[in-house]
């Protein structure tokens, strides 16, 4: 495989191409005068440690299950169908 | 115009309408309306809902403030059991498998949900054009868009649709509907209502956002909707906004507005002349306004439409066919994702989803995302200083009134130019509110991050002022 992948396998959409008027919002940016090239990530949002969620597994209601299932794309006696696996 | 959810939970509570009579009244108003903001009419559930009310009353029993209030939700919301289908092809038969934390709090209050409404496709517009139910028509002029992309909210609270809608908000998408259409929309500060169960668009910039006729009312389901949740760890606990605070006005000193925003070649000329005028009413109320320096709108713009591509290009993936969506079946796996995604995305996701991993992608992501990451930085920090001088900044909502539908689709970058007012405030994650007054499409209030309680008393000054 190339080691360039196009914007339409990194897209996963058939035929992408950059567009003209998307392509103009980027040209400002790149002739935009920064004093800073480099974010400062001061404004991340970022979580405490002593604040993250508990790591524990939550049991989802049967309600919540079955609509889990019905939204199978394709389902066969309960599992989920996929496509023929990625050729190594 | 008085609070609505104060009136009708006296008229609930004075027997003076049943809420299964109101529920039904909107349900018809809503199925028989042409402006295209239905998805999804949640007749039954609704009226379930509005039979337990009654039975409520008519026992004797108290009921809470919101307990029989019908409202609208943005069809990119869960639901638990209802579809939620951001208006695409690709999740049109997609359920909901739980609830979004946002609408609970308000199905715990009692509010009662009669629509999944209208909107872009995923968030992706600004005028509600980019949907497979049709273009949202404008309640004033119905050859006009609605706006977007909550443009079915907005539509439906400007025609008492509904008593009041939960858009959401990533760069404009409340407030700039609600500017169309007349009416109040709120873009909380970030973090202080709960993601969780909004469909990420791009998610440092979402919002959950109340969209309803007056100050007060969106008071009120700002604080039933916020607080600090487990489930979205961006959020924070806030204070709740009294009534009686917003109401007291004497604390607002200083007002600052954009002067490249009114001084913009871009900006109709009544709008512009509207603004100023409104400038000098407040000017005369003895409010001290300043004139402030700020980054060009095509810089706001284009910094804001970087990072969104980017996030929404990283968020939408998952949207697969596989694990979520209508599936396109083809020869092997790789294949049945691309087809999937070609031909059950919209014209305008997939030009977001390229652009996000264009910027994304070796040799670009310096000089172009990483530049737009330092550029918010600089917005943010232009906006901290802003916030030492000034209590308020004012702007126009957008700088024209809205296009008329087909026009926006066939130019995605003066599309995209006409956020240019509303993107700057929501990478600087501000609190900030379109006021239906002062401008055919409003005025714009924002304050400094956490101030929304500031934000909504100055709505409730400029009711008095304008």
């Amino acid at each position: 495989m190339s080691k360039i992948m196009t914007v339409d396998v990194l897209s996963s959409i058939k035929g992408a191409q950059p567009s003209e008027a998307v392509s103009k919002l980027f040209d400002v940016i790149k002739n935009a005068q920064t004093t800073n090239n480099t974010p400062s990530n001061n404004h991340n949002n970022c979580v405490s440690l002593n604040h993250l969620r508990a790591d524990e597994v939550i049991e989802s209601s049967a309600l919540e299950k079955q609509i889990i299932k019905d939204n199978f794309p394709k389902e066969k006696n309960g599992y989920l169908v996929v496509s023929k696996v990625i050729d190594a | 115009m008085e609070s609505q959810i104060q009136q009708i939970h006296r008229q609930l509570v004075d027997k003076e309408i049943s809420c299964v009579d109101l529920i039904q009244e909107k349900l018809s108003a809503l199925k028989e309306n042409t402006y295209n903001t239905v998805n999804t009419l949640l007749t039954e559930l609704a009226l379930e809902k509005a039979a337990k009310v009654d039975a409520k009353i008519a026992n004797g029993d108290t009921i809470g403030l919101l307990e029989g209030v019908p409202f609208g939700i943005k069809d990119v919301y869960m639901l638990q059991g209802t579809y939620a289908t951001a208006s695409s092809d690709l999740l049109k038969k997609y359920k909901s498998a739980y609830t979004a934390t946002a609408i609970q709090k308000l199905l715990d209050a009692g509010a009662i949900p009669i629509v999944k409404e209208n909107c872009d496709s995923f968030g992706h517009g600004s005028s509600s054009e980019n949907t497979i139910f049709g273009a949202v028509k404008n309640a004033i002029n119905p050859e006009l868009v609605g706006g977007g992309s909550s443009g079915g909210s907005a539509v439906n609270v400007a025609k008492d649709h509904t008593v009041f809608s939960i858009g959401g908000d990533t760069g404009g998408s409340v407030r700039q509907p609600a500017g169309y259409n007349n009416v109040y929309g709120l873009k909380p500060t970030y973090g202080r209502i709960s993601r969780y169960g909004l469909m990420a668009y791009a998610s440092s910039t979402d919002c959950v956002g109340p969209i309803a006729k007056s100050p007060e009312d969106i008071r009120i389901v700002l604080n039933t909707m916020s607080g600090k949740d487990p489930k979205d760890q961006t959020t924070y606990s806030s204070e709740a906004i009294s009534q009686d605070s917003i109401l007291n006005t004497v604390n607002i000193k200083t007002v600052g507005y954009f002067k490249n925003f009114i001084e913009s070649e871009a900006i109709d000329a009544t709008i512009k002349s509207d603004f100023l005028a409104s400038i000098e009413k407040i000017k005369a109320k003895g409010i001290q306004v300043k004139e402030l320096d700020f980054f060009k709108s095509d810089i706001l713009v284009s910094t804001y439409y970087t990072l969104a591509m980017a996030e929404t290009a990283s968020n939408l993936s998952r949207l697969d066919g596989t694990n979520y969506g209508d599936r396109v079946d083809d020869k092997d796996l790789k294949e049945s994702y691309a087809v999937t995604r070609s031909e059950k995305f919209s014209e305008e996701t997939k030009r977001r989803i390229v652009g996000g991993n264009q910027v994304l992608s070796q040799g670009f992501s310096d000089e172009i995302y990483l530049k737009g990451l330092a550029l918010r930085d600089a917005i943010s920090e232009n906006f901290e200083k802003d916030f030492g001088d000034v209590d308020i900044i004012l702007s126009p909502v957008t700088p024209n009134t809205p296009p008329k539908i087909g026009d926006s689709l066939k130019d995605p970058l003066t599309m995209y130019l006409s956020d240019a007012y509303t993107v700057g405030f929501s990478l600087g994650q501000l609190p900030t509110l379109t006021v239906p007054q002062g401008t055919e499409t409003g005025l714009q209030v924002t304050a400094a991050k956490n101030n929304d309680e500031l934000v909504l008393k100055f709505a409730n000054f400029l009711k008095d002022t304008i």
